[in-house]
């Protein structure tokens, strides 16, 4: 190259091209989105977090916890389940309707241990006929859409992590590594707030042979007044403080546990679709449609 | 110097003297930090305890701290430093308000110190590889503007008109950081974007630090110091065009992570562009192949020495980035310690191996004072043994991980614990980059002081001299 | 070390490198080429074309499209049993059959299998306190307003689902019914008796 213009001019050429691409279209794509509706139940979602869990988030963020950390769910697949609920009146008939669409489903054992999977296929539409023939026979099914992938298996979430389950955090810490669990849905997985003390001041108490450092810098060690405080963490074992002393959750902890179980991701919705499980809890973290 | 003779390589390097001793002596302290802290941080995988009464060793601090400092402390200085020098020297010219250069440089430790007390206090700000808060990065960017004038205008003044590959290579970094780094203060700090879209700038912004700006920095050393040290022509002005532009246009959309909480055109793009740095990275191999074939020159721990094993690391950590951004790799290695190896590679191996080739080659001439080459042999020795150990433990403790977190039979904690022996051995790796950065330090320290001091003796020996004239026959 | 610092090491006037014009190597062409075939190929699976909806797994918007829900009318069902499950089961259990001391069963109970749910829909809405007798057995317990909190379509897919599930058989519940009664039940916050139920019409 003879001057420092075509030099300028390829840098200006190159870097403009992925500022426009990675910068400014996802910007005009995802940076002025607000709640959407979930599927099908047009509840809000998400919804923004309350005070101590917003604090939380800036405690979160300060001790770094994210470069060890992940919060987003990924996926490999997806399947939809035909589930048989119920027979209808008449068996014979109902396996005569089933086995016209599925051949290989007329057979008694169809109809034990209801209700369950009687079929998978790729899409709702390849489940229509099936409904169909049930439905027409008296009987009742359902259809699931099931994400698959190692992180659901391991119990991570429901389904996978997309823009809109972001859009309110102030920093969108979604992480680059696994030291420790991913934390996307740990606010469904792990609900317990004095778990999460716990497992803050002293993790092996709560994991055996966890290699998460302790924070005990988030506890304060006081000896124990007329009462012990309410707060006071329920330690056995070695982690327990000596005794007339109790361990109680300063403020910074409680938020960053407020924050922890604020973490939900598994509201059903467009773009990331299943089947809303029936689980112990209720489902999301949306706000339900007035 | 006359008005029309360009000025010799001796009037050049006294030019760059002061800029280049702010830059290089700043960046060499930052470095050892930077080794303290990936010590602390390193401590964590060892004793996870350690720290449990002590916030500012926690890995949440250590880690950004350690990163902060190798990028923002010792790589953009020293990267900054060897462009200038190259500028002037392939330009012949000298160099153009260094005074004011130097102000520039204090003004970046400045604010590489601001941002180390910043984040040592929890305020990061969560994004990797820009830890550093709005304040801070904003005094990075001044500084870096108030030196990149002052470099371009000496780039400027040149009396070689014909361009040398690094110069365009330098140029172009010129011109980079400062927009890269401009847009991810504005969009993550002082007026943030919304949702995952933060997540992409601040990838977008990694991304083109790690790939593109510390690249064509390390490769305009590269492209200067292998002809130089081997006496044998750059082989060849268009292989390195391609080069540039090749690590320009495709180096420029690489990371963003195949799992991302982000569309899949996003991270398509990305990994496709990550695999085609295969070719500037081929293309690179050639050139230094092609360069220094059959070159009887024996490095002898010296610069050439660095040199060829930065372009080493280089090709490596290209590669095993290409290979991490296939989805059938990708699906075992995303969230391992792979990729923390394969950047390590990149950071210590190649970019902090040819800033050491450049400085080394630099400094005695700058300063007038010879390195002691037993020191700069044992520097190589450590440094380049310090990083394999490092990195490669890295890469295949992550793959181990990488197999364990896919097995969802096995339970999580495996995954870590097949990961340990990395860590093991690569804190050995660590203390032995750590004594090599000493050393570092100590020689560039060693430079500018014995320069300062002979300075003062050539002084004091004409302040007392006896003149003729005094003495009364 | 040099007496003299402005006096470099090295030669004074060392030359400086330069560059061979040899032309590029084809073969690197040929990669670059081939590699940016492929990476276009990898796109057009894999890239969604740019759709900002489009996440992997899935290739493009008819694939989610081909995912989302029919609106078949028996979401009721499996929202239901999951509202059900997380607040109601607790005390009535999680097959309905009540619990001694806890609630009373509502399988095969009269006040859930009426034919018209206005008097069951109530219930939830306001509390029951106070003794009644539910299939043939006498209970006196206090029952808050536990479906207070949910929207009208919650609600009715929660009492579908109860007058539908354990082998009761009774017609759905709609969102209508429900704010209809929200309408008559008005300002009242004192949980019904047994006997005041009776009153409301079915």
């Amino acid at each position: 190259m003879k001057s420092s213009s075509t030099v300028f001019l390829a840098a200006f050429i190159a870097l403009s091209a992925s500022w426009a691409g990675f910068v400014l279209v996802p910007q005009l794509q995802l940076g002025r989105a607000d709640q959407a509706e979930t599927v099908p139940s047009k509840d809000k979602y998400p919804i923004a977090r309350p005070g101590l869990a917003a604090q939380g988030a800036e405690v979160y963020r300060s001790l770094g916890c994210v470069y060890c950390h992940s919060q987003q769910v990924g996926q490999q697949g997806v399947t939809v389940e035909v589930v048989l609920l119920d027979a209808g009146t008449n068996a014979t008939t109902t396996l005569t309707a089933i086995g016209k669409v599925k051949l290989e489903l007329n057979k008694p054992e169809t109809l034990t241990g209801l209700p369950k999977q009687i079929a998978q296929v790729d899409d709702i539409a390849g489940s229509d006929a099936l409904v169909k023939a049930i439905t027409g026979v008296g009987g009742k099914v359902e259809v699931n859409v099931i994400p698959t992938g190692a992180d659901i298996s391991r119990g991570w979430g429901k389904r996978r992590t997309v823009a809109q389950d972001y859009i309110f955090d102030s920093v969108v810490q979604p992480g680059t590594r696994r030291a420790g669990p991913d934390l996307a849905n740990v606010g469904s997985r792990l609900a317990d707030p004095n778990w999460q003390l716990n497992h803050l001041y002293a993790p092996k108490s709560t994991v055996k042979d966890s290699t998460m450092p302790a924070y005990r810098f988030l506890f304060e060690k006081r000896k124990i007044g007329k009462i012990p405080s309410a707060d006071a963490l329920k330690l056995t074992g070695d982690s327990a403080p000596l005794a007339g002393y109790e361990i109680v959750p300063t403020e910074k902890a409680h938020a960053l546990v407020a924050y922890l179980l604020s973490l939900r991701a598994d509201a059903p919705l467009w773009e990331s679709p299943v089947t809303p499980p029936p689980a112990a809890a209720p489902a999301t973290n949306s706000v339900a449609a007035k | 110097m006359t008005a029309t003779s360009t000025p010799s390589p001796t009037q050049i390097d006294s030019s760059c003297r002061l800029p280049l001793f702010t830059l290089f002596s700043g960046a060499a302290v930052w470095l050892v930090l930077s080794s303290v802290f990936g010590l602390a941080a390193s401590m964590t995988f060892h004793k996870p305890d350690m720290f449990a009464d002590c916030a500012v060793g926690t890995y949440g601090r250590a880690y950004p701290a350690w990163s902060h400092l190798l990028v923002y402390g010792f790589a953009i200085p020293s990267g900054l430093g060897v462009g200038l020098w190259l500028l002037a020297r392939l330009g012949r010219v000298e160099v153009a308000k260094p005074f004011l250069i130097a102000v520039g440089a204090k003004l970046w430790h400045l604010g590489v110190l601001v941002g180390l007390v910043a984040i040592m206090n929890g305020q990061t700000s969560g994004y990797e590889w820009f830890e550093l808060p709005r304040y801070a990065a904003v005094i990075l960017f001044l500084a870096f503007v108030l030196m990149a004038i002052w470099v371009f205008v000496t780039y400027t003044r040149r009396n070689e008109e014909a361009l040398y590959p690094s110069q365009w290579f330098v140029l172009a970094s010129l011109f980079w950081f400062p927009w890269i780094f401009s847009t991810a203060t504005l969009l993550l700090q002082i007026f943030p974007v919304r949702g995952v879209v933060q997540s992409s700038v601040a990838w977008w912004f990694s991304g083109n630090l790690l790939n593109v700006w510390l690249t064509l920095s390390g490769l305009a050393a590269t492209f200067y110091l292998l002809p130089k040290l081997t006496n044998r022509p750059l082989q060849s002005h268009y292989l390195a065009m391609f080069v540039f532009w090749t690590v320009l246009i495709f180096g420029t959309w690489t990371g963003i992570p195949m799992h991302s909480p982000l569309p899949a055109w996003m991270s398509t793009l990305s990994s496709a562009a990550t695999v085609m740095m295969i070719v500037p990275m081929l293309a690179v191999g050639s050139i230094v192949f092609l360069t220094t074939i059959g070159a009887k020159t024996d490095c002898r721990g010296g610069s050439l020495c660095f040199s060829k094993f930065g372009v080493l690391s280089f090709n490596l950590a290209t590669l095993a980035a290409a290979i991490a951004a296939c989805p059938a790799v990708a699906r075992v290695t995303d969230f391992t310690w792979f990729a923390h190896g394969h950047t390590t590679l990149r950071l210590y191996g190649f970019f902090a191996m040819t800033m050491f080739a450049a400085i080394y080659h630099i400094l005695p001439r700058v300063s007038g004072v010879e390195i002691c080459p037993r020191r700069t042999k044992s520097h190589f020795w450590l440094a380049m043994i310090g990083t394999l150990l490092l990195a490669v433990p890295m890469i295949i403790g992550g793959i181990k991980q990488g197999l364990k977190l896919a097995d969802v039979s096995a339970p999580f904690l495996d995954s870590t614990k097949a990961a340990m022996l990395g860590f093991r051995i690569g804190t050995l790796g660590e203390v032995l980059i750590a004594i090599g950065a000493l050393i570092f330090l100590a020689n560039v320290l060693l430079s500018i002081l014995s320069h300062y001091r002979a300075i003062a003796k050539t002084a004091f020996a004409d302040a007392t001299a006896i003149q003729p004239a005094e003495v009364k026959l | 070390m040099n007496a003299d610092p402005k006096q470099p090491c090295s030669a004074t006037n060392e030359a400086e490198p330069t560059a061979t014009t040899t032309a590029m190597p084809v073969w690197l062409l040929s990669l670059m080429v081939t590699l940016l075939f492929l990476s276009a190929w990898y796109f057009d699976l894999y890239g969604g074309w740019f759709e900002p909806k489009v996440y992997a797994p899935y290739r493009s918007i008819a694939h989610v499209d081909g995912l989302q829900p029919r609106k078949s009318g028996e979401e009721w069902r499996s929202r239901g049993k999951v509202l059900y499950e997380s607040n109601c089961a607790l005390c009535h259990n999680p097959d309905g059959a009540g619990k001694p001391s806890q609630g009373p069963p509502l399988a095969g109970s009269e006040w859930v299998l009426t034919t018209g749910a206005n008097r069951l829909i109530h219930i939830p809405l306001v509390g029951l306190a106070g003794p009644i007798k539910v299939k043939g057995q006498d209970w006196n317990l206090n029952m808050a307003a536990m479906g207070a909190m949910y929207t009208d379509q919650q609600l009715a897919d929660l009492l579908s689902y109860v007058r539908n599930a354990w082998g009761n058989k009774a017609p759905v519940v709609t969102a209508e019914q429900v704010k209809q009664a929200r309408v008559e039940i008005g300002n009242r916050s004192q949980a019904y008796t047994a006997d005041e139920l009776m009153k409301i019409a079915e």
